[in-house]
């Protein structure tokens, strides 16, 4: 394991007194603690705040902490540890779910140091795909008004060839983001390792903000396109 | 403390199991009639009497309006919801089932949970009857795509039935917990569940660790109003239509008589698992003849393959959800009395491109997942962690009815969402919050799980902020706590459920039910062995009476003889088990003269069909 904790907290356990040293259990007494209101989602796991995770790795990670935290062990302790069991284990998927995903791991980076910032740009076409997003809007308007006119069938299935290939071109972008995204994770990681100061690490944050906004667009307009051909058919 | 067991609360059947401490396997357990199936029909005699399982099937056929079958599907639904069931089962509801339904059985009405802990507490006392202990903590299965008013019904039924439940487990995940125990297994499972009324798929993960087996679901998927009661249902709705067409009877009058046509139907549809053909001799009501029909397997699922279908939709949802192909799955597990119907296993088959497995029944196969799980739960000892999932996003309405989703579908439970509320205007002194269920993206389209409002301080907009947090417990179920971040207090909130029981309500059903004590189990079964000797007796009467007795031989004349008075002479004494067995030993002498009568009236029938062509 890597060292990790960046959130080393020294509370008092609520059940024996003692300092707590470890994320989940009392090293003294055993007994399962309460999440503090500041849990990072990487130290919940033992992870530092690096971005490029093995999937299979945190798999592991996932199930051995769900063997200890999970509800079943807690069924004939106390309320007060089922509770908190209710709460870690909670906590565990949750983090799990978003760190398993790219995408969610790193808007749940940026959001925690405040550098995620939706903004206008989400509504913003990015320049580089003006012209097509262009393009595509006019064919799904025409593939809409084709069919409000009850329009025959041979067009409709030509307006939805059309724009079936168009979504395929911006599929391929989303690939690019995903690429671009990859590269930064790697270059974040490496800052990290480095310990490179906040300036370069938010310049860092700043290229992955633009290039999330990036990808939701395109998300959005794919998804949209794959609604209108669903009802089409 | 008593004993801890699991229960398969089913829409036509339901079982109780344990886990049997000899074996260290899970078994059912039998009730009064030698089979571990209680048929989950519940009848209210004119007395208050209340009947569950086998002796309330019987009343189906003699007091229809005082019975109820199926009634799973009511189970936290509202009365919107239900227009369909209506039209297709004979429920009838009191007019005041607002956010409640409420059935009415003979004189009295009921809530579906209320009916489901009759069942419940039934099978209780089968458990009770064989341990020679109490019964007070359950783990009960429900269909993984129940969502969660079905769960919070599913548990209050619980409560109502004494019961302490420790845990609802989605159906097809305690099958898979059943089958690993049965044989090791590691890998990608499918286990697609078609039972009498719901049908589940659940896509799971099994993974060896240092600390025993984890079974992790991946995705889930299902259709919570599909199931053989809809093959029931079709095969139903066109022998009325022959009938009225070839005979000119409608027996819309008579509820009764269909309740006997669909009994005939059904054995008829469980006949063609195994035969190419079955017969159905159905005696019109008012004495105008016999209609006498024989099904072809062919012809049977040429007519259930749309139903059949409606189960592959689910299956590729799954799977997308899942990121997995068909053919990534490695083993398939077949659940549910309804994927005994060989079209069933042929799909699914063909489906996934590998032969489905089938050893362990698919009828006990469920409740034996629940023992598994109660013994986990009880004994602490625990080599096998289930990680379940949610089958439905949970989501809030925002601005223009419009939902924002806050847990996606197929998360891992328990999982959380905190958010955050504010005032949109100066001195609003309350939020209200509207939580909904499901995947579209409109309030009006998801189901309304409650509402509540948030109480803030008078002051200006936006400075209030309360924390909510939404959490889904190991159960499936929804529990929600507000926190007032300015003033640092913990707010209790009265959740509203949309479709529901309160607490007070739940409080004055146990007292009442408290007040009607049980009449005692043994007492009970003696007077119904023997009402079912009498109706069997009388039956073989008749029957001896007719032509075809004449061509019995004479010793299988002589068995029927001596079957009926040994069965006479156990009617005498208080020996229900007794009065079952020889009952049963009736049965199997009269087999060969209800084969005769069968062949007889088909042959006419066949023969009259002939001549009319002629």
């Amino acid at each position: 394991m890597t060292s990790a904790s960046t959130t080393t907290v020294t509370a008092i356990c609520w059940s024996c007194r003692q300092p707590v040293s470890s994320e989940h259990f009392c090293a003294a007494c055993g007994k399962i603690q309460p999440i503090s209101g500041d849990t990072d989602y990487f130290a919940f796991f033992g992870l530092p705040q690096k971005l490029a995770i093995d999937p299979a790795d945190l798999e592991k990670r996932f199930h051995a902490l769900s063997w200890k935290l999970h509800p079943d062990n807690f069924v004939r302790a106390s309320e007060a540890e089922r509770e908190l069991s209710l709460e870690r284990s909670s906590q565990l998927n949750d983090a799990y779910r978003t760190l398993l995903d790219p995408t969610a791991r790193v808007e749940y980076l940026l959001a925690r140091e405040g550098m995620r910032r939706e903004g206008q740009q989400k509504q913003q076409a990015p320049p580089e795909l003006l012209e097509e997003v262009f393009e595509l809007n006019e064919s799904l308007d025409e593939l809409r008004m084709a069919r409000a006119a009850g329009g025959d069938p041979e067009e409709r299935a030509r307006l939805s060839k059309t724009l079936a290939a168009a979504a395929r071109k911006f599929q391929d972008s989303l690939a690019g983001v995903d690429a671009e995204l990859k590269k930064l994770f790697i270059a974040w990681d490496a800052a990290i390792d480095a310990g490179a100061d906040a300036d370069s690490r938010r310049a860092l944050m700043e290229r992955m903000n633009a290039a999330l906004n990036r990808r939701s667009y395109i998300r959005n307009l794919v998804d949209g396109v794959h609604k209108e051909l669903t009802e089409n058919c | 403390m008593g004993k801890t067991v699991g229960i398969d609360l089913g829409t036509t059947y339901s079982l109780i199991a344990y886990q049997d401490p000899a074996t260290g396997r899970p078994k059912c357990v039998e009730g009064p009639y030698g089979t571990p199936l209680c048929p989950s029909i519940v009848s209210v005699d004119p007395d208050g009497a209340i009947l569950v399982g086998e002796p309330a099937r019987r009343r189906l056929l003699t007091q229809s309006s005082r019975t109820i079958y199926s009634v799973k599907r009511l189970m936290g639904r509202g009365i919107a919801d239900v227009q369909d069931e209506l039209k297709l089962f004979p429920f009838e509801l009191a007019p005041e089932s607002a956010n409640v339904l409420r059935v009415r059985l003979g004189d009295r009405v009921f809530t579906p949970p209320e009916i489901s802990a009759f069942i419940l507490r039934e099978l209780r006392q089968w458990a009770e009857q064989f341990f020679g202990d109490s019964v007070d903590r359950a783990v009960i299965t429900v269909p993984a795509y129940f969502n969660d008013a079905q769960r919070q019904a599913t548990k209050d039924a619980g409560r109502l039935a004494g019961l302490e439940v420790l845990r609802l487990v989605n159906e097809p995940t305690a099958a898979a917990l059943a089958y690993g125990l049965h044989e090791k297994r590691s890998g990608k499972v499918a286990v697609y569940d078609l039972g009498g009324g719901t049908f589940d798929i659940s896509i799971l993960k099994l993974v060896s660790t240092g600390e025993g087996d984890i079974y992790q679901v991946l995705s889930t998927n299902g259709d919570t109003h599909l199931g053989g009661d809809d093959l029931d249902n079709l095969l139903l709705a066109l022998a009325r239509e022959e009938i009225a067409r070839d005979h000119n009877v409608n027996l819309d009058a008579h509820p009764e008589a269909v309740q006997e046509l669909r009994k005939s139907l059904i054995r008829a549809k469980h006949d063609l698992s195994s035969e190419d053909r079955a017969a159905v001799i159905f005696d019109l009501p008012g004495g105008k003849g016999s209609w006498v029909r024989e099904f072809a397997r062919a012809e049977f699922e040429s007519w259930i393959a749309p139903i059949v279908e409606r189960t592959i939709g689910p299956v590729k949802m799954a799977l997308a959800d899942a990121k997995l192909a068909p053919s990534e799955i490695d083993e398939v597990v077949l659940v549910g009395g309804s994927t005994r119907v060989p079209l069933v296993r042929r799909r699914v088959k063909e489906f996934f491109g590998r032969r489905p497995h089938i050893e362990l029944n698919p009828d006990e196969v469920v409740a034996l997942g629940a023992a598994v799980q109660a013994d986990i739960l009880e004994s602490g000892v625990r080599d096998m962690l289930l990680l379940d999932v949610t089958p439905l996003s949970l989501g809030i309405e925002t601005m223009g009815g419009v939902v924002a989703k806050i847990i996606p579908r197929n998360s891992t439970i328990p999982a959380s969402a905190q958010e955050m509320f504010t005032t949109g205007v100066e001195n609003q002194t309350g939020i209200d919050i509207h939580v909904l269920q499901g995947e579209r993206e409109l309030a009006a389209d998801c189901r309304s799980l409650a509402r509540f409002t948030l109480r803030v301080p008078p002051g200006p907009a936006g400075l209030a902020r309360i924390e909510v947090k939404f959490l889904i417990d190991a159960s499936g179920i929804l529990q929600v706590a507000a926190k007032d971040l300015r003033a640092g207090t913990q707010q209790s909130i009265e959740v509203q459920p949309s479709y529901g029981l309160g607490d007070a309500e739940i409080e004055h059903m146990l007292e009442e039910s408290i007040e009607h004590a049980e009449q005692d189990f043994t007492e009970r079964q003696l007077i119904e062995s023997r009402i079912e000797a009498e109706i069997t007796l009388s039956a073989t009467q008749k029957s001896l009476a007719r032509d075809q007795a004449g061509e019995l031989a004479a010793e299988e004349r002589r068995a029927i003889d001596d079957a009926v008075a040994a069965l006479r002479e156990a009617m005498a004494g208080r020996d229900y088990k007794l009065i079952r067995t020889r009952l049963e030993t009736l049965n199997a002498a009269t087999e060969r003269l209800a084969e005769l009568q069968m062949n007889r009236a088909l042959s006419v029938a066949l023969e009259g069909k002939r001549l009319g062509q002629v």
